[in-house]
């Protein structure tokens, strides 16, 4: 029940208006989830810094997990480099040295009002309830540049649409891969509990948490991302097309039965990826655009140079 | 020519200026498409549309005569459920390109997306490049001609019409099977592909069905008939039931299917009792002049609102299951009591639309007798999701009644088991099915009200999709609900109770603050004004009725509707039978009943108190089971167990 966009500018010379770019993409299909918005951005990268987005709110009980967080970063040696509070997230850059993973999962339960979106060198995941463009006024998408990023517009059917409920999700634990995905995994629970045998945490009951976490796993263990993806074909059951970004690449998979649209456009310059081809042609007004609709059971992955 | 620049206007304000143009008999020329939705949606005139560019979904759909030229690529749903004219892209063409077309002429230059030509019924898909996942799904008749490979299943659950494949065959769908090509046939595609000036060297093969899967490979026996309320008084488990159940099984060795809906007892409207004193009852002489019964339904986001002399609706019933004859009868019962009919799946007929004065026009999965002209003429328009007799399954209608006239209107071969398709080839989600209202509404010029059919199931996540896809009301069918045909077991035990399902969508409703966003018409049981009365109280908006309509005129619940004998007349489409039918006279039994549910409305009304049936609520009602109590949160006061059968003596 979604609206899914992706794009990646292949070199670093070129353009860069990731932040604009998903911004109008989101636009163009935000008929197809009128409720929340969110977009994975990926900035600059620095040696042994991580890039930590915290949900919190407003008022009085934001500023208290704001404080505790603060309290959890100092206590596992991750020094604030640079903080911001900004619409419902408090968003850091510290120093950290050390496994990712066990840090995620201690800032997860840092305060109890506080949920993590991202940990990452260089993902960031903001998202709110509203338009692509609403989103924008209160955090300021259209200034990412990074050299690519993944979108998602949501219909939501539950009581009140909080914020946390949007996507993308982050792959919780591991840095800088993120999500957005249409469709619905039928074997969640049981990919779930072997997933959480061997240790892993999961911190909503969402589908895109669960691809998230699968295929960050696979890219822990070595396996590269195309890789990944094609295993998740055979692993997942149901009907899905997801994108998947990690720092520098981006994928996408679809399943066998074709149930959940998906359009691509690809020049030397860059690929970006959609819902539907009124999204691409937002990038490229007035022109008709040469793209292409994966195929059932297809899986690509694309990488900026570096 | 007109231009229409579509970076400058909206699409349904370029739609309503390519119909004036249409009108005038001029062509159309769309610049900046931009790959938006519903480009040229609802055209009935012989112009030319050019799209200069991309076009998104349902470019072209509803459509019946016009020539549209899109020079690059089209979403999903390309020309859907175009009747005659023609379609030529010059691009690809996305997901289920010319589904449930009806003769027109489709021709796609570079490559299609999956399922194409889904439910298509007559007319020529041509698509020069590389077809995809699944072309020819679920296709009743006409042609498909694919120049380059045919992607896997190719001709999957294919009932008709062929396929010509120039390229690699990749995979053949279940009951699909390549057969020999004439020389005639390969004249006619060539004929076609010179006309739109395709070049093709290659040699062509032929797909058809197989005809293995064709018709159930045993049909249901005729058994001694056991009539409905016998069958369903008896207890729980082991009765009649059960026993003719096991000897039906027993011959087939498959499930059943059988007419009629579940007979198991779960909680219900005679669960329910109302709390006030009803000494009053009966007092009233004339109680219909007293209360104010007049309801309207579906204006809610501005489209003309059927308007009903009573809070009450005729469930739909499609025309296959029952013969022209007995639809024409509850049509002209409807008109009579003004209420509103619907035309349930199988298309609209003259005589039904004449008769009746309100009359909503619903679209199901298999898009049989679904039509831009119909729509147009109808009051309202309805997606059939599911019902509640058989939640998450489509029509069954066994080939005794699948006869040529029948097969002719729906557009699918004749003489075979139809089982309708379960699921809409355009609507996969709350995603798709925007999209889809969307069109409906562009096509009829916004007037008129679309509804969406449930079967209760997971109503609490349902219904909230149907208010955020912008539906104007939604017909709930509880598990009660009966069916023309259905499998046995599935209506035994698929699906949530009645009264569940009502209060499952308010507290819905509620939990996003959107009780005044749409309208509830509750069925599934109700079977006279007392039900309607507590489907009221319960929250409803109105109640509809399908097995007391059409016991009322002449059923005797025989449960046999599904073979296509019925003896009576209605459940048949042999002529011979359908003679017995007295249509005149079975209208008026229909229409008296329906006079009697309207003074029990408006009696009961005025005992409770009031003089408006909008001001019934919850408050009036008490659960006289705990499992009633429990289901419905309304105290539970068994004492009212003896008044409430005094009631259905007073009332009735
Ligand atoms: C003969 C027959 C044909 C039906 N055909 C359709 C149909 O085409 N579309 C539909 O939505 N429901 C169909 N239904 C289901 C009814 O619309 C409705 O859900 C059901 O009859 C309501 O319950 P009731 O019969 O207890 O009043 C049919 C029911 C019967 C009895």
């Amino acid at each position: 029940m979604c609206g899914i966009a992706g794009i990646l500018f292949k070199h670093a010379e070129v353009g860069l208006e990731t932040g604009k770019a998903l911004i109008d993409m989101l636009d163009g299909c935000q008929h197809r989830g009128p409720d929340s918005t969110g977009f994975a951005l990926y900035g600059a990268e620095r040696a042994d810094e991580l890039r930590l987005r915290f949900f919190v709110g407003e008022g009085e009980a934001a500023e208290d997990s704001v404080r505790r967080i603060k309290q959890a970063l100092a206590q596992h040696q991750a020094r604030i480099i640079e903080d911001q509070r900004i619409g419902n997230d408090y968003r850091a850059r510290v120093a950290f040295r050390g496994d990712v993973r066990k840090f995620s999962y201690a800032m997860e339960h840092a305060a109890p009002g506080a949920k993590v979106i991202s940990i990452g060198e260089s993902l960031e995941i903001v998202k709110d309830v509203g338009t692509a463009h609403r989103v924008d006024e209160r955090y300021n998408v259209h200034d990412f540049a990074g050299s690519h990023g993944l979108g998602h517009v949501r219909l939501a059917t539950e009581s009140d649409v909080k914020p946390e409920a949007a996507h993308p999700f982050w792959a919780t634990g591991f840095a800088d891969v993120a999500i957005v995905h249409n469709g619905q995994i039928t074997n969640y629970w049981k990919m779930r509990r072997r997933l959480q045998r061997r240790g892993f945490e999961f911190t909503t009951d969402n589908d895109s948490e669960l691809i998230a976490v699968y295929l960050a796993d696979k890219l822990s263990q070595g396996v590269p991302l195309k890789e990944a993806l094609k295993m998740s074909i055979d692993d997942l059951d149901g009907t899905f097309s997801f994108l998947v970004s990690t720092k520098d690449e981006i994928g996408y998979a679809k399943d066998r039965l074709a149930a959940k649209p998906m359009i691509m456009y690809e020049t030397d310059d860059l690929i970006a990826i959609a819902s539907e081809e009124v999204s691409l042609n937002r990038l490229f007004p007035g022109q008709a655009l040469d793209t292409r609709e994966p195929p059932p059971g297809s899986y690509d992955t694309w990488s900026r140079s570096t | 020519m007109v231009a229409i620049d579509l970076a400058e206007t909206s699409v349904r304000e370029a739609n309503e200026r390519i119909r004036e143009a249409g009108a005038r008999g001029e062509d159309v020329e769309v610049l900046n498409p931009d790959a938006r939705h519903h480009i040229g949606v609802g055209l009935t005139d012989p112009i030319t549309v050019r799209v200069r560019g991309s076009a998104g979904y349902f470019c072209a759909g509803l459509t019946d005569g016009p020539r549209f030229e899109v020079d690059n690529n089209t979403g999903w749903g390309l020309a859907d459920n175009m009747y005659q004219g023609s379609v030529v892209v010059g691009g690809n063409a996305g997901a289920i390109a010319g589904v449930a077309i009806r003769g027109a002429e489709v021709v796609v230059k570079g490559n299609l997306g999956s399922r194409a030509g889904q439910v298509m019924k007559a007319g020529t898909l041509l698509c020069a490049g590389n077809a995809n996942f699944m072309a020819g799904y679920m296709m009743y008749g006409g042609r498909i001609v694919i120049l380059g490979e045919s992607g896997e299943r190719l001709g999957e659950d294919m009932t008709g019409g062929e396929i010509y494949l120039g390229g690699k065959l990749h995979s053949l769908g279940s009951d699909a099977m390549v057969t020999d090509i004439s020389r005639d046939e390969i004249d006619s595609v060539m004929e076609f592909l010179d006309r739109y000036e395709i070049p093709f060297k290659g040699s062509l093969q032929k797909v058809v069905n197989a005809g293995k899967n064709l018709r159930y490979g045993t049909t249901e026996p005729t058994v001694r008939s056991l009539p409905f309320f016998t069958f369903s008084d008896d207890c729980d488990y082991w009765n009649r039931k059960i026993q003719e159940d096991i000897y039906v099984k027993a011959q087939i060795g498959r499930y059943r299917v059988r007419g009629y809906g579940g007979a198991r007892s779960v909680p219900h409207l005679s669960d329910l009792a109302f709390k006030n004193d009803l000494a009053r009852l009966g007092e009233e002489k004339d109680p219909v002049s007293k209360v104010e019964m007049r309801t309207l339904i579906g204006g809610k986001n501005g489209a003309r609102a059927l308007d009903l002399s009573m809070p009450l609706m005729i469930a739909p019933m499609s025309y296959g299951a029952l013969s022209r004859s007995a639809k024409q009868a509850v049509a002209i019962a409807s008109g009579l009591s003004d209420i509103a009919e619907n035309t349930g799946e199988g298309g609209m007929s003259d005589a039904q639309r004449d008769a009746a004065k309100q009359l909503i026009f619903q679209c199901l999965g298999g898009r049989l007798g679904w039509n831009i002209h119909d729509m147009r003429r109808a009051d309202g328009l309805e997606i059939y999701i599911s019902q509640g007799a058989k939640p998450g399954f489509g029509g069954q209608l066994m080939a005794k009644k699948v006869t040529k006239e029948l097969a002719a209107i729906r557009g699918i071969p004749a003489g075979i088991d139809l089982r309708s398709p379960s699921r809409h080839p355009d609507i996969l989600g709350a995603d798709d099915l925007v999209i889809k209202v969307e069109e409906f509404r562009e096509a009829t010029g916004y007037k008129l009200p679309v509804s969406v059919k449930l079967g209760a199931g997971r109503i609490h996540d349902d219904i909230k999709i149907a208010v955020k896809d912008g539906f104007d009301f939604v017909e709930l069918d509880g598990m009660q609900g009966s069916t023309g045909a259905g499998g046995a077991e599935v209506m035994e035990y698929v699906g949530i109770p009645t009264i569940a399902a009502i209060v499952a969508a308010l507290d819905a409703l509620d939990d996003i603050g959107c009780r005044d966003k749409i309208e509830i018409v509750l069925m599934g049981g109700v079977r006279d004004g007392i039900d309607a009365v507590k489907v009221l109280c319960l929250g409803a908006d109105a109640a509809a009725m399908g097995t007391s309509a059409i016991i009322a005129g002449g059923c005797i619940a025989c449960m046999q509707c599904h073979v296509g004998q019925c003896v009576t007349g209605i459940a048949t489409q042999d002529p011979e039978h359908e003679a017995r039918y007295k249509v005149k006279a079975e209208a008026q039994h229909i229409h008296r009943f329906l006079e009697t549910v309207r003074w029990q409305i408006a009696a009961l009304t005025h005992a409770l108190g009031y003089d408006h049936v909008r001001r019934l609520n919850r408050d009036d009602l008490v659960a006289l089971t705990p499992e009633a109590a429990e289901i419905t949160r309304l105290p539970y006061a068994p004492e009212y167990r003896e008044r409430e059968a005094a009631l259905l003596g007073k009332a009735g």
